[in-house]
């Protein structure tokens, strides 16, 4: 035997659903396609409190479903032929639990929820006998309880579906929403208008109900019933009663459902299942397209536009920070040496007073200590504030980077001002006036006052010989100033000799450390200009990718996106295809738009 | 507490006398505080909001007499001091929709101002006989059981299409059900079966079919066979049968609550809407110099024990406390569930010596104390003995 033409379209539909994300369309698929043979299933959809069970307890003559305020089963109740009132409770890994059909209320009721996936009851009535299976389905309610997913379960293997209103009011929107999601899945429904025996007004409400469903384009025939007036009926015999309970018509259209050819009726069934599946897949594949064409439309434009702004920032940022660092670092060096002068010609003014009226020979040793200390002090302070400076300006230009960078800035090469490596001022070459040096000086002075106070007084009317007690006071006298002035004379010449001792070495260190800091702070530019230019390419090499992954991730969406485009496509075509497969009599089948 | 919420609406007018809308919206608050208690109904589309309302609104009875009943309001301007919720079942879907919405702290505090009706009892159990009975008891069950039912001051089964004949049944329509319940039963059983065997022309009888037809609209099949089985046991003229069908209508149940949990806390439930709208005000349009008012409101909402005898009145009726029984009921007395006068709630004559009143009142402290103080009792027990205590202190304040 070939396999019927509707086959291969369900399968490529089925397989369209799964490769797309839609488990839950591929499954009623799936399940469409391996329904078992020789069965008709008969769903009851409704709303809470419509009167399903007395529906279908009014159809069966039986008491089999919960009606009124007793529990409603949390899932759906099957009820087949059987020689024997029967009833099995079927678990969620389907273990079978057979109950007394009286007694199934009650250990519905002991069951946990969750626990049971269906409950199989048997009857024996003639009008199973063919085959067909009733299926009573929880209450449909709040669209996320799982309440209403196990009572639209159903829609995957219903041949037809009863849906229940009741007469005491007009279809409310959801239930005409109900119905018109029924009617996408299954191509036989009815609607049953229940407790028509309480409703005076329940012909006004028919018809309501006719025009609303007729102009939501749901061919569903309406059919007033009154399971009370039908259990009357039953108890009497009352023919006409019967009649005017409705359930004859009802009956009727039941009998018609278990009599279709069950050939033709599979590939309707199919056709409409694939039309259902692949109308909501082509839906929410649209959903998608739509998004990911808002989400290209607003965020390509945005993302590239933003990427631009961003380079344009890099670049005069570039310019900002390089200049700023040049500045500074020129504004440093000068600013360091001329510190560093500063306080050094303070020293020198200092060694000046210190050697215009102290002896070097006596002073030098504390003079030497106080002058190695002051320096090293000045050259420290000029040190501190320059690393301090240049930590400033490595921060400064940071800044120009934005607040989260002045975080990790270089590690500066600023390690001490190398103060230690000082050589101590040199003790010059001072001569002290020795005893021996005073005493040949003292003896050269005297000697010119003896012989010029000997000379005179060595004249005739004197008569004194040369060495006499005057000449040889004017010789003391004479040394003794000699002695003196010679005293002077060294002392400003050692004075001399100390000045000039220390300021060289003031000089010296002077040169010696400008020049280092000078050099270090050169070290610190460089180092400064490679770590901020390092970043700069950094960041651009950022905005380059950013970019590319822009224009990349564009066109994948866009090849995504035809990808999808080509699918709807194709499911338009299955569509179609099933369309042609399966139609009634009489309807025209509405096309998917591509 | 009137004069309380006065004085806050003054001093908020005050603050908002450059406003010409919020200074109107207070206006409105003030002068409502002296109308009469405004009662919403509210549900789905025919719930027979209407019926119920018409219903309770011919009561020719002091108890309600100062209500105003709306129907249907409108959803934030009207806002009424007190709601009738109707669903037509007591299923989840319904029941969650039928729960009062949030808001501020002080409304969800104090958002005990609400029934649920199980209207159109009579269409419970597919109208058997039984219908209302059934539907009282699955009333009865939700309100003890169903967590959904929390909160409200009574859950209670009302066939207010029943009800509203009763009241109105006049004695021409008593003649022709009268007329009916002298057929044998046998005979007539089939033809009251539905509406269209009732006004069907085979009808046995001369009554014209359009006779029948209007009333079956207006008492419904099931009142149409409940008032043909009572005049068949005993209510052979038109006052029993019409106070039968209103007994049985529940009507008389949701009337008392309706007097003793609503009319008697009307003050409260006026304060209660005023200082809502007070506090919306002040939420969507803060001033400056409000913060002040709002503390002041904070102040006034958290010391209103009304609210918390309602809803403690409301757990205990509805079984959600370890209390029953005797002592029970002498809490929800106590609490004021039965009026709010010292006699009322401590089951007094009204003109009782006012001395006797006192001493009551003092025994009734001493025990309740000694409940909220009991060490074995849960916490939730000794924290709604508190509640009576402190309802005890206040009605013994009034002799102070």
């Amino acid at each position: 035997m070939t396999a019927p033409a509707w086959l291969e379209v369900l399968n490529e539909t089925l397989d369209a659903c799964r490769t797309h994300g839609r488990a839950d369309l591929a499954e009623r698929l799936r399940r469409r396609r391996d329904a078992p043979e020789g069965q008709i299933r008969l769903g009851v959809l409704g709303f809470p409190k419509q009167g399903k069970g007395y529906l279908l307890n009014a159809v069966l003559n039986a008491p089999v479903c919960a009606v009124g305020d007793a529990p409603t089963p949390e899932v759906p109740t099957e009820i087949g032929y059987a020689p024997e009132p029967a009833a099995t409770l079927v678990g969620r890994s389907l273990e079978r639990t057979p109950v007394a059909v009286d007694r199934l209320t009650g250990e519905l009721g002991a069951r946990p929820a969750g626990t049971l996936s269906r409950v199989e009851v048997g009857v024996p009535r003639e009008l199973l006998s063919a085959g067909l299976v009733l299926v009573d389905t929880p209450p449909v309610g709040d669209p996320r309880s799982p309440r209403t997913a196990a009572a639209l379960d159903l829609l995957a293997d219903a041949d037809a579906v009863i849906l229940v209103s009741d007469a005491t009011a007009p279809l409310s929107a959801a239930e005409l929403a109900l119905a018109r999601h029924v009617r996408t899945w299954c191509p036989h429904v009815v609607l049953a208008l229940t407790k028509i025996d309480a409703s005076p007004g329940w012909r006004a409400v028919a018809e309501r109900d006719r025009g609303m469903l007729a102009e939501a384009g749901i061919d569903a025939p309406v059919l007033p019933v009154s399971a009370v007036v039908r259990q009357a009926a039953a108890k009497t015999g009352d023919a006409e009663l019967n009649t005017r309970s409705g359930f004859p018509e009802l009956l009727t259209w039941i009998a018609e459902q278990a009599a279709r050819p069950p050939e033709q009726s599979r590939a309707l069934l199919a056709a409409v299942g694939v039309r259902a599946a692949a109308a909501e897949l082509v839906e929410s594949l649209r959903d998608r397209v739509d998004t990911a064409a808002q989400d290209a439309g607003l965020g390509q434009a945005a993302l590239l536009q933003r990427a631009q702004r961003r380079a344009d920032d890099l670049r005069r940022q570039n310019t900002r920070w390089q200049n700023l660092l040049s500045d500074e670092i020129t504004d440093l060096l000068g600013d360091v040496e001329y510190d560093l002068r500063e306080r050094t010609r303070k020293i020198v003014t200092t060694i000046d007073q210190t050697f215009d009226e102290g002896d070097p020979a006596k002073v030098w040793d504390e003079f030497a200590s106080w002058l190695d200390e002051t320096l090293a002090d000045a050259v420290e302070t000029n040190y501190a504030w320059l690393a301090e400076r240049a930590q400033w300006t490595a921060q400064a230009v940071a800044a120009c980077f934005g607040a989260q960078y002045d975080r990790a800035l270089p590690e500066l090469p600023l390690d001490g001002s190398g103060i230690d490596r000082l050589d101590d001022v040199r003790r010059p070459k001072i001569e002290k006036f020795k005893i021996g040096q005073q005493a040949f000086t003292g003896l050269r002075g005297s000697y010119g006052g003896v012989l010029m106070f000997g000379l005179v007084t060595s004249l005739p009317w004197l008569g004194l010989p040369l060495i006499n007690p005057v000449s040889l006071s004017a010789g003391a006298a004479f040394a003794v100033k000699t002695i003196r002035d010679e005293g002077g004379m060294r002392l400003q010449r050692r004075q001399a000799v100390a000045k000039q001792a220390a300021q060289r070495h003031v000089d010296d260190v002077f040169l010696r450390y400008s020049k280092e800091f000078r050099d270090g702070i050169r070290i610190v530019q460089r180092r400064l200009r490679d770590h901020f230019t390092g970043l700069a390419e950094d960041l651009a090499d950022e905005l380059t990718r950013e970019r590319e992954m822009i224009v990349a991730g564009t066109a994948e969406r866009e090849r995504k996106t035809g990808h999808i485009r080509r699918e709807i496509d194709r499911l338009a075509g299955l569509h179609q295809r099933a369309g042609e497969l399966g139609t009634i009599a009489g309807r025209k089948p509405r096309e998917l738009s591509a | 507490m009137t004069q309380d919420v006065r004085d806050l609406l003054h001093a908020a007018a005050g603050l908002y006398r450059d406003d010409p809308r919020a200074s109107a919206v207070l206006h409105d608050c003030l002068n409502r505080l002296e109308q009469p208690l405004r009662v919403g109904f509210t549900g789905a589309p025919s719930s027979g909001k209407t019926t119920l309302a018409a219903a309770l609104g011919e009561w020719p009875t002091r108890a309600l007499r100062d209500l105003v009943l709306l129907d249907d309001p409108g959803p934030a301007d009207d806002l009424p001091d007190a709601t009738v919720r109707l669903v037509r079942h007591l299923e989840p879907d319904e029941l969650s929709a039928a729960h009062p919405p949030g808001g501020s702290a002080f409304a969800r505090q104090s958002a005990v101002n609400s029934v649920l009706v199980l209207s159109r009892a009579d269409e419970v159990g597919a109208g058997r006989i039984d219908a209302l009975l059934t539907a009282k008891q699955l009333a009865r069950r939700a309100w003890r059981e169903d967590p959904l039912c929390t909160g409200f001051l009574g859950v209670i089964a009302v066939a207010g299409q029943l009800a509203y004949g009763g009241r109105s049944l006049r004695d021409d329509e008593f003649d022709l059900l009268a007329a009916f319940a002298a057929v044998p039963r046998e005979e007539l059983e089939r033809h009251v079966l539905s509406v269209d065997s009732f006004t069907d022309p085979a009808f046995p009888g001369p009554i014209p079919v359009e006779t029948r037809r209007s009333l079956v609209v207006r008492f419904g099949m099931f009142g149409v066979r409940l008032a043909l089985t009572l005049i068949r046991t005993g209510c052979d003229d038109r006052v029993k049968l019409s106070a039968e069908l209103l007994r049985r209508s529940g009507l008389g149940e949701l009337r008392d609550t309706l007097a003793g949990c609503i009319v008697a806390r009307a003050e409260a439930l006026k304060a209660r809407t005023a200082i809502i709208r007070l506090e919306a005000l002040l939420a969507a349009q803060p001033r400056p110099g409000g913060d002040r008012l709002v503390s002041r409101v904070e102040r006034f909402a958290a010391a209103a024990h009304d609210f918390r005898e309602l809803r403690l009145i409301a757990d205990i009726r509805g079984g959600r406390t370890a209390l029953s029984g005797e002592p029970a009921g002498e809490a929800v007395r106590l609490l004021g569930a039965q009026g709010t006068s010292p006699a009322d709630r401590l089951n007094l004559e009204p003109d009782a010596d006012p001395g006797d009143i006192y001493d009551a009142g003092l025994d009734a402290l001493r025990r309740w104390r000694h409940e909220a103080e009991r060490p074995d009792r849960p916490h939730a027990e000794r924290t709604a003995a508190h509640v009576v205590v402190r309802s005890t202190e206040g009605l013994l304040s009034l002799f102070a």
